[in-house]
């Protein structure tokens, strides 16, 4: 469970790190050797869900790779239409565990958003990319599910208690204040 | 057209001829050809002071004291001489002409600076109306740059800038404003803009563009920031919001205040370093919608996203804004480039954009690279809506630019021909844009229109040039072999030390035939020579002071 730790980092941020377990030079060697198998399996799976969100890329999301490190992504939600988000454009930050598709991408909002899903720090708080991820998950079922819960949030699953309250009491005043945001933070 | 070029028969023509309209200031202009600042009066007996500019309606000569610390402003006039009878005494004309103050009347002398801070003797700008003028004091500028939240690295730092507001008629300081640990590029005021009564200063090291207001009161108010946000009250909206949500939060257990209290703080400078600031988000989403509405099939776009938009993501996250300029009331144009650029000198090696950005509206209305063709073409078409500034000037509008002059403009097209690579060319050329703040001396002599001369040696914008022993000429335009005058820096006789670099530089009066040349060599007292029309002969003085009382008329109507 622990082993995890430091696999769980992005490849170029781990280097050179790892030599927990090893007794002498030769323990890190395996360990590096091993980690690179799964550095490269990972990036294959990356890879193949880069090419399946190309064909068939989902409503009003897109994605790719920051320069060329695989395992750094940007995205870019456009507001969906009839929501306070309209005509927002919100960008966030993928980061592709090592041992990905095992753990979760760490999705993080880079725009400000008023969601009673994401915290003060842009953190976004869903299921899918916590307890409940499955290695069957794809990047682009992620940005799906990211696109329907800004089209409809969670209050009971909520980041932020009182953008929660308000949207559960006074869901007009919610609107107007998440539609404010979005034009003064994400346009 | 053939037109005498005698100064009589221009007098004459000028009673029965009615200029086309709209043209009477052009053809009072040539005039010039005939009134040149061509006696040169050498190493003029003048006060040890910097000298930074004449103002552009003539009335103020603005200097600093050596020591940096007080400001010198005087009066330019002309030279005023009398005698009895016949007893011209021609040696004591010499002898008063050789004196700065038969020239300059000085107005006031203010200290602005103190032990640790001193005059930016590059910077000084002054409102349209020649009301105030802005000067500037720092404190030296430190290498070692302590590690401030929000502050960006690789940008030097500067403990303390002032701009203090200055009445100009009288020298009152009305007003200042203070930067601190931060760094504003003061260097020929390149890092700060004027616009009718909008102030711009870019603040390199926060990243923030300064907006504020000269009221007439003589007062400095802030406008507006734009930077992390872009709206004046963003930063407020989100507060009072966060405060909400404490409020909220705190409703139920009854916590300790201070704890909370230093909740919200560490919540706010974990979102300064988490989020994109105001002007970012603005920037990427008009290169993002851009980018999405030039591919209309799904597939392709997604492809064509990712090779424009996210593999250069991070590039344009890291661009760091380097200076601004007012388009109009309104609109910015806003140039950024990588953190090494900013401050080095030879930035046409580094990639650079243009955004033009609406501040009412908050929106980036157009995004360039430095090599775009398309705003080369503006450049070379709209020059003159590049440097918005003095727009209400009469003589402003007579600085030649290449959009609104003929010989300018062919000098760009050889110049352009002449080049190997054109996207080098059109990024050798973007390095002057955005346009620095009253930069151009709008003396005629400068028309090219009407003179010729090196522009490598003199030119109408105010910098230090490399001064060689030849005199500058300077050419009729009209007549291609006419020398017209010659402007010499230096001393007289300076064969001995020929080698010895020296830098100069040129204060034209805006409109009378004078101005002043400052040769500095190394370790050497500074030249000042002073470049004037002188009338020898009595009934010779009489038409040209008449003429220019006239022409002083014309360019005020």
């Amino acid at each position: 469970m622990s082993s995890t730790s430091t696999g769980s980092l992005p490849p170029g941020a781990g280097g050179g790190g790892g030599g927990i377990g090893g007794s002498g030079v030769g323990g890190v060697g395996v360990r590096g050797w091993l980690s690179a198998t799964s550095v490269s399996s990972s990036g294959k799976r990356i890879k193949k869900e880069m090419l399946e969100l190309n064909a068939d890329p989902p409503p009003d999301c897109s994605a790719g790779p920051k320069g060329d490190n695989l395992y750094h992504w940007v995205s870019t939600i456009i507001g969906p239409q009839g929501t306070p988000y309209e005509d927002g454009i919100f960008f966030l930050d993928i980061v592709f565990p090592c041992d990905y598709p095992f753990k979760p991408p760490k999705v993080t909002f880079k725009t400000r958003i008023y969601h009673c899903n994401v915290d003060s720090a842009g953190n976004l708080n869903l299921d899918i990319l916590k307890d409940g991820w499955s290695p069957a998950m794809t990047i682009s079922k992620v940005l799906l599910a990211i696109r329907s819960i800004i089209t409809n949030p969670d209050p009971y699953n909520p980041e932020s208690s009182s953008i929660t309250q308000l949207y559960l009491t006074d869901r007009a005043k919610h609107d107007e204040i998440a539609a404010e945001w979005t034009r003064r933070f994400a346009r | 057209m053939f037109r005498s070029t005698n100064v009589a028969a221009r007098v004459f023509e000028r009673q029965i001829l009615t200029p086309r309209p709209g043209a009477t200031i052009n053809l009072v202009r040539h005039f010039y050809e005939n009134l040149v600042p061509s006696c040169t009066i050498c190493d003029i007996d003048c006060p040890d002071h910097s000298f930074r500019k004449i103002t552009d309606d003539g009335r103020y000569l603005v200097s600093f004291s050596r020591n940096l610390q007080d400001i010198i402003v005087y009066r330019p006039t002309w030279l005023s001489f009398s005698f009895k009878g016949g007893n011209f005494d021609y040696q004591s004309l010499t002898q008063k002409a050789k004196k700065f103050d038969s020239f300059f009347t000085q107005l006031y002398s203010v200290s602005l600076g103190s032990s640790s801070e001193f005059i930016c003797k590059d910077f000084f700008l002054y409102l349209e109306d020649h009301q105030f003028g802005l000067f500037a004091t720092s404190t030296a500028q430190s290498h070692e740059v302590p590690a401030i939240e929000g502050a960006i690295h690789g940008v030097p730092s500067i403990e303390k800038i002032t701009f203090h507001l200055v009445r100009l008629k009288d020298g009152v300081v009305m007003d200042e404003k203070s930067f601190c640990n931060d760094f504003v590029n003061l260097a020929h005021s390149m890092g700060v803009f004027l616009y009718e009564d909008l102030l711009c200063i870019m603040s390199l090291r926060y990243q923030t563009i300064h907006i504020l207001q000269v009221r007439d009161s003589g007062n400095l108010v802030d406008v507006r920031n734009i930077g992390s946000f872009c709206l004046e009250d963003d930063e407020l909206f989100l507060n009072s919001h966060a405060q909400c949500m404490t409020v909220l939060n705190k409703s139920k257990p009854v916590g300790n205040v201070h704890e909370s209290a230093n909740g919200i703080h560490h919540q706010q400078v974990a979102q300064a370093s988490a989020f994109l600031t105001g002007i970012k988000q603005r920037l990427l989403s008009f290169i993002f919608r851009k980018a999405w509405s030039e591919e209309a099939d799904p597939i392709l776009r997604v492809q064509h996203l990712k090779k424009k938009f996210y593999f250069h993501f991070q590039d344009y996250v890291d661009l760091i804004m380097w200076k601004a300029q007012f388009l109009d009331r309104h609109h910015l144009l806003i140039k950024f480039g990588s953190v090494d650029g900013g401050v080095s000198r030879s930035t046409d090696q580094h990639p650079a954009f243009f955004a033009v950005y609406n501040m009412e509206t908050t929106e980036i209305i157009a995004f360039y690279q430095n090599s775009s063709e398309e705003l080369y073409s503006l450049f070379e078409q709209f020059y003159d809506h590049f440097h918005a500034n003095s727009r209400e000037s009469v003589h402003a509008n007579f600085i030649s630019s290449h959009s609104n002059n003929i010989h300018a403009l062919e000098q760009l097209w050889s110049m352009k021909n002449k080049q190997s690579s054109f996207s080098q060319f059109v990024k050798k050329m973007m390095t002057s844009v955005p346009y620095t703040c009253q930069s151009q001396s709008p003396s005629p002599y400068f028309d090219v229109s009407l003179f010729r001369y090196d522009e490598k040696l003199i030119s109408s914008t105010d910098r230090h040039r490399h001064s060689t022993d030849h005199p500058i000429k300077f050419i009729s335009r009209r007549q291609p072999n006419v020398l017209k005058f010659k402007i010499k820096p230096g001393l007289e006789t300076s064969g001995a030390e020929a080698r010895t670099k020296k830098i100069c530089s040129f204060l034209f009066h805006p409109h009378l035939p004078m101005a002043l040349s400052i040769q500095q060599t190394y370790m050497q007292p500074t030249v000042v020579n002073l470049h004037l029309r002188i009338w020898m002969e009595l009934e010779v003085v009489v038409i040209p002071v008449r003429m220019f009382w006239i022409e002083g008329l014309a360019l005020r109507g």
